[in-house]
Formats: C-alpha cells, sequence, structure tokens
C-alpha cells in the first residue's frame, strides 16, 4: 500500500468514525460555503437581475432620424436587426402627429405607436381603462383628458389637416348650404360649450350636437341630450335672433352660450382633411409630459395622415450586462445607418450602475465577514480536535511522526473538510440564492459551474488557514508527557 | 556486544535529581527488567531510552550512537528506526481498526503493508479481530495489538512501560509469553516495572532507588 493510500485512509477514518466533532467542523465550514457561494451567485446574477428590473423603468435607449425628417421603418427595422437575438426586450415606434378636435378648436399631438411594445419599453405607463385594441380608439393623456373634459367611453371627432384654413373675419360666409359648422362659446362659470351644425341645402340647420360636457351635469350638462330643447334649432337659419329657440329651463347660460357659438360659428371642414370618431378606452397616468398626448395605433393614425411606413422615434429597452455593453450596441446602431442616431436614455443607464456598484461592494462586505467567522468557528474547532487528541498526536509522534507529517496530516484533514464543506455549501448556496432570487427578483437563475470549483478551492484555503494555530499546538505536543501511565 | 550503554547519565529538574549518575549496559539480545517504586527514575529512564528525553548530563550510547546530544528531529529518526514502544495505556488510534493501527507504525516507518500487518496480528493470536476498533477489543487484546505494533518495524530494542499493568493475570501470562518467545528470536526487550512477577520473567533485572541503581539481579532461573 502506498503512503498515500494510508494517509487518505487515516483521515477518512479519522472524519468518518469520528462523527460529531468533524460534523461540527464541517457545518461551519459548510454554512461559510453556502453564504460565500450563495451571495457569489446573487453577486453576479444580480447585474443581469437588475439589468432586468431596470427595464421596467422604461427604455434605456432611442433612435432618432439623423436631421429633421422621419426614419423609414424600413430602414429602423434593419438597424433593429444588429442588436443580438435576446437581447432586444422592446421596440416602440412612435410617429407624432398634429390633430385637432374641431368641434373644440383645439389640436393636440397624438402619437401613433404599437401599444403591445409600449407595454414591455414603458411597463411603468398606469392606465385608467384599457389600452386601445379595435379600431377608433384612442388613449388620452391625463391632461388632455382634463381639459377636454373627457371620461371613459366617450367619444371625440379627430381631424388631420395637413394645411392652415385660412379664417375669415366674418363666420356668415361660412354660413353656405351643406357646410359642416363648428364653434364654442363660455357657458356656465366661464367653461366652454362646444356645437357642430350641419346646414342642409337652404343653409338651415339639419343637426345639430351639443358638446357640453364641462357644463354641470345636471344643468348646463342637460342642453346636449334634451332632445325637446335640441329640435328647436332644426330648420332656423343663421344667424339666430332671439326668441327663436327657448332656453332649457335651469341651463339658461348653457342655452345662450349654444346661441351665441352657433352665430359666430366657421365651417370645419377643409378640402383634404379627413377624420375619423374615436372612442376613449383608456386614459393613461404618468406625472410626466407623456400625459400631454393623445394615443391611437400606428396603423390608425397612418389612415388618418394617409402616410404610411415613417417614425420620429423607436424606444427601445435593451438587456446589457453594463453600460459599455449599451453603449457598444448604440454605436453599432449609429454605425449602421446614416439616416438614424441611437442614443442611451441616461437617468436610467447610470442609476442602474450606481445601483449596483454599491450592492456589490455591500456582497462583498458581508462575504468577507461571514468568512471570518467560519475561520474563526473552524479554528476553534480544530483546536478542540487537538485538546482532544492529544495522546493520538503524542502516540504518533512516539511511533515516528516527524513534526511535518503531523502538519500534513491535520492539514490534510482539515483541507479534506473544506472539500466537502465546499461543494455541500456550492450546492446549498446555489438554492439560497435560487430562493433569494425567486423570491426577491420573481426569477430563477441558471447553476454557475465554475462556482463549484470555486467555493471549494477558498474553502480548502480557509480551512488550511484555520488549521495553522491548531497544527502549531500539535507539533508542540511533548509525547513523553502525554503517554504517561497514570 | 552491548546495544545501549548509559554512562554517568543524570537528569535533573530544577532541585529534583531523577536519575543521580546512573550506569548502565544492556546486550544486544537481552531481556532486561528496570523496577523500582514510583519516583525512582523508571519513567525517566524509560524516556530517555526511548529517545522522547534527553539527559541533563552523561552519554547513552544507543547501537553506538550517543543519543544524548542529538536534536529532538535526529531523536524521533532513531526512535522510529531502532525502538518499538509499548505503553501501559496501551494507546492506540481509537477511531482506527487493529491492523490500521499496525499500518500506522509502518507508515511513519516506511511503507505500510497491510499483509505484513496482518501476519504480525496472526503472531499475537489476533488475526479475526484485525478489523475491530480498539474500543471492541478487551484491555488484553489491546496490548496484544501494541505487541505487534512494537515489533511490526524489527526494532532492534522493544521498550515496555508496566506493559501489564492495567492487565488481568491471564492477559498478563499472554503478554509475557510474547515477550519470552520475542527473546528467543533475539530482540532485545527493556520492561519498566514495578512488578516483581514480570520483573522475574527477565533474564535481569536493574533495581532503581531515588535515582540511583541500587542493585542488579540476574534471574538465575531464567529458561529460554
Amino acid at each position: 500500500m502506498s503512503k498515500r493510500k494510508m494517509f487518505l485512509r487515516m483521515i477518512t477514518a479519522s472524519l468518518l468514525r469520528r462523527r460529531s466533532r468533524m460534523l461540527i467542523a464541517l457545518l461551519s465550514i459548510a454554512v461559510g460555503a453556502t453564504i460565500l457561494a450563495g451571495l457569489v451567485t446573487i453577486y453576479y446574477d444580480v447585474p443581469r437581475q437588475m439589468s432586468a428590473q431596470f427595464r421596467n423603468y422604461g427604455a434605456n435607449m432611442i433612435l432618432l432620424p439623423e436631421g429633421d425628417s422621419q426614419m423609414a421603418r424600413s430602414e429602423v427595422d434593419k438597424a433593429l436587426a444588429l442588436i443580438p437575438e435576446g437581447a432586444l426586450v422592446g421596440a416602440t415606434p412612435y410617429r407624432y402627429v398634429r390633430l385637432d378636435m374641431v368641434s373644440r378648436q383645439l389640436s393636440f399631438t397624438s402619437a401613433g405607436t404599437d401599444f403591445e411594445q409600449v407595454q414591455k419599453t414603458s411597463p411603468y405607463f398606469h392606465i385608467n381603462g384599457r389600452y386601445p385594441e379595435g379600431e377608433r380608439e384612442v388613449m388620452l393623456g391625463k391632461e388632455i383628458a382634463d381639459q377636454l373634459g373627457m371620461k371613459l367611453g366617450r367619444t371625440m371627432e379627430l381631424t388631420y389637416q395637413p394645411g392652415d384654413t385660412a379664417a375669415d373675419e366674418d363666420p356668415s360666409g361660412d354660413w353656405v348650404p351643406g357646410a359642416v359648422l363648428s364653434g364654442s362659446a363660455e357657458g356656465w362659470q366661464n367653461a366652454m360649450v362646444y356645437v357642430t351644425a350641419e346646414l342642409d341645402g337652404d343653409a338651415k340647420i339639419a343637426a345639430l350636437t351639443v358638446d357640453a360636457s364641462l357644463q354641470t351635469e345636471e344643468f348646463g350638462g342637460r342642453t346636449a341630450t334634451d332632445e325637446a330643447f335640441l329640435n328647436q334649432f332644426i330648420g332656423k337659419s343663421l344667424p339666430l335672433q332671439e326668441g327663436d329657440v327657448d332656453a332649457l329651463s335651469g341651463a339658461t347660460v348653457t342655452s345662450g352660450a349654444i346661441v351665441r357659438s352657433l352665430n359666430t360659428a366657421r365651417r370645419a371642414t377643409g378640402a383634404t382633411e379627413s377624420r375619423r370618431t374615436f372612442s376613449v378606452v383608456g386614459i393613461l397616468e404618468t406625472g410626466g409630459e407623456e400625459e400631454q398626448y393623445i394615443y391611437m395605433s400606428l396603423p390608425e393614425l397612418e389612415a388618418l395622415t394617409g402616410e404610411s411606413g415613417r417614425l420620429d422615434v423607436m424606444e427601445l429597452s435593451v438587456q446589457a450586462e453594463d453600460t459599455e455593453t449599451l453603449q457598444g450596441y448604440a454605436d453599432t446602431l449609429s454605425q449602421g445607418s446614416d439616416s438614424l442616431r441611437a442614443r442611451l436614455v441616461k437617468r436610467v443607464t447610470r442609476s442602474e450602475t450606481t445601483v449596483l456598484g454599491k450592492l456589490q461592494s455591500l456582497v462583498f462586505l458581508v462575504t468577507a465577514v461571514v468568512l471570518l467567522l467560519t475561520m474563526i468557528s473552524v479554528s476553534t474547532t480544530m483546536m478542540a480536535v487537538v485538546t482532544e487528541r492529544r495522546r493520538e498526536i503524542g502516540l504518533r509522534k512516539a511511533l515516528g511522526a516527524s513534526d511535518s507529517s503531523i502538519r500534513v496530516e491535520f492539514l490534510g484533514e482539515g483541507m479534506f473538510l473544506g472539500l466537502l464543506g465546499g461543494i455541500l455549501g456550492a450546492l446549498l448556496g446555489f438554492a439560497f440564492a435560487q430562493v433569494v432570487s425567486v423570491n426577491v427578483f420573481g426569477s430563477s437563475i441558471t447553476f454557475q459551474w465554475l462556482l463549484l470549483p470555486v467555493t471549494v478551492i477558498v474553502c480548502m484555503a480557509i480551512a488550511a488557514v484555520s488549521c495553522l494555530m491548531p497544527i502549531k499546538k500539535a507539533v508542540e505536543i511533548d509525547p513523553a508527557l502525554v503517554l504517561k501511565g497514570e | 556486544m552491548s546495544l545501549l550503554e548509559i554512562k554517568n547519565v543524570s537528569k535533573i529538574y530544577g532541585e529534583l535529581k531523577a536519575l543521580d549518575n546512573v550506569s548502565i549496559h544492556v546486550d544486544q539480545g537481552e531481556w532486561v527488567a528496570i523496577m523500582g517504586p514510583s519516583g525512582s527514575g523508571k519513567s525517566t529512564m524509560m524516556n530517555i531510552i526511548g529517545c522522547m528525553d534527553k539527559p541533563t548530563m552523561g552519554e547513552v550510547l544507543l547501537d553506538g550512537v550517543d543519543i544524548s546530544k542529538e536534536s529532538s528531529k535526529k531523536l524521533t529518526e532513531i526512535r522510529r528506526d531502532k525502538i518499538g514502544l509499548i505503553f501501559q495505556q496501551f494507546h492506540m488510534v481509537n477511531y482506527l481498526t487493529a491492523v490500521e493501527n499496525i499500518m500506522v507504525s509502518q507508515y511513519y516507518h516506511s511503507l505500510p503493508d497491510e499483509k505484513e500487518a496482518l501476519d504480525a496480528l496472526e503472531r499475537v493470536g489476533l488475526r479475526e479481530r484485525a478489523h475491530h476498533l480498539p474500543s471492541q477489543l478487551s484491555g488484553g487484546e489491546q496490548q496484544r495489538v501494541c505487541v505487534a505494533r512494537a515489533l511490526i518495524n524489527h526494532p532492534e530494542l522493544i521498550l515496555a512501560d508496566e506493559p501489564t499493568g492495567n492487565l488481568d493475570e491471564a492477559n498478563e501470562n499472554i503478554v509475557l509469553d510474547l515477550f519470552a518467545q520475542l527473546h528467543r528470536e533475539g530482540t532485545t526487550l527493556i520492561v519498566v516495572t514495578h512488578d516483581p512477577e514480570v520483573a522475574d520473567a527477565a533474564q535481569r533485572t536493574i533495581v532503581l532507588e531515588h535515582g540511583r541503581v541500587a542493585r542488579e539481579v540476574i534471574n538465575e532461573n531464567f529458561q529460554d
């Protein structure tokens, strides 16, 4: 039998047949290793996790056109193909167009987008109602909804006018047969009332729509729905004279405002304009400038404007280990196309790096403390082991063991414990990291095989260092003293 | 020819003279008992012969080499190569089996050889107990394992300290028989004891008193 085989036989016998004492040492190493492996796993996995978490705070990169014009959709798609598969979490197109709400003589910026992607690049969007899904549906920014007094389920007509229509001082020129008129006037407590009227072939009012949603609902608001009141206007010609219409009882101010707005109403139709009526299905609350837009699907907007395939901005959510990688992607995109440039959204990426840096130094500190505690614990246990085995050590010396043999044997036992504790700890640590990851980040992690040898080596090194003092004590044992008969 | 020659050896601990100018010699192949009451210097003598301690004064020649001035590292080597030790308390590694305990001695000396170790157990009549732990062996059996361990490396000298002190009479006789057998094979034996019966088994008895050699007795009845 070789010496090495006997050495292993002695060490394993010592560990296996002296279980209780060795279990304590093994346990302290395993606990240390568990925390080490767990924290290291989290340490390496957290950037990935955090990166994914930070995606929740919105797009971290945007694609913009080089110059003033829009980007071609085809060009954008070509550029996106440059980002590695899997790294692109979401890509949301935006086309911004000015749309008029003729009835109110207001115009708003309207954004055509892809709502499925919006949920990926802007997961923090808080929607009252829902995202538009079907045709003729819009989502309003909260500011606009408040301004218009719009509620979910209401409808609104939006008009796209490619150019400006000249406005005449005297509205009477617009009161021509067949015209559609719109106007507004201040009603109760200066709140606006809006009207739209269609004229028949004799330039008499054929149909009237009143938007009194800013008026008190149970008083002025009734003017929009009270058929008897509205029917009085049918067949009348403009301008209306006093006595043509009786005011609705309890809504005299609003009634007067309707008359005034009709008298100042202008033709609402232009030659190339197009219009559509949309129902409001969602109201967007973000607390930011996103509340100033009207959102609709990109195809819907393109149908209104009659032009397609052009985008103003593309918001991207890209997953990357660090800012450098992300910047690398942005550079690739910018260099890949003459008409586009990619920019990082600085706020998100920078905070990501800062938080990670702090977190990682915390993990490092905790790991160092845990390893120190493990070392103290193992050292104490080994010290007790040496005291317990004084006779055995003395006997070994009497049988001819040199000091270095004694050192090697104890170091061997310690490192064997480190090996077992390390393997145990690496596995438990992974389980620990998995639990943390699932509970904190809500996602699982994959086992890093490199973790096993690293943990084992660290544990063996720690066990070896922990054994230094006990070994010194073991070597100093005088066989003549400990072996003496009672 | 002398295997061990102790010349004018003294061992002084502060005021106490544990050994006071002692001179003895042991021939190759001789079986000698060192006797004396407690405090007579037996243990000190045992430690010096066993290379576990050094005299304050005097010379100790073991196999022609003066071990009184050697370094402790050198003493360990000499002990390993030339001396087989047997203790009153047996002293086995408690988590190793009988045969493994013998192999530990081989391990430090040269190379472990399980077959040889089993043969040694056979010789002390414990072949079938080879794979038992010390806790599963009786005191007598443990001491027989220790005898086997002491002789496994074919030492020049077997040094036994009260080898039968913890044994009953039956086991004492077994151990003494083993010693007699070793003696017949030419092994030099030094047995430190305070038991006259054990001393009587030896060829010659050196009696120590107050750290001095009080007398030497040749055993007339000794039979090979």
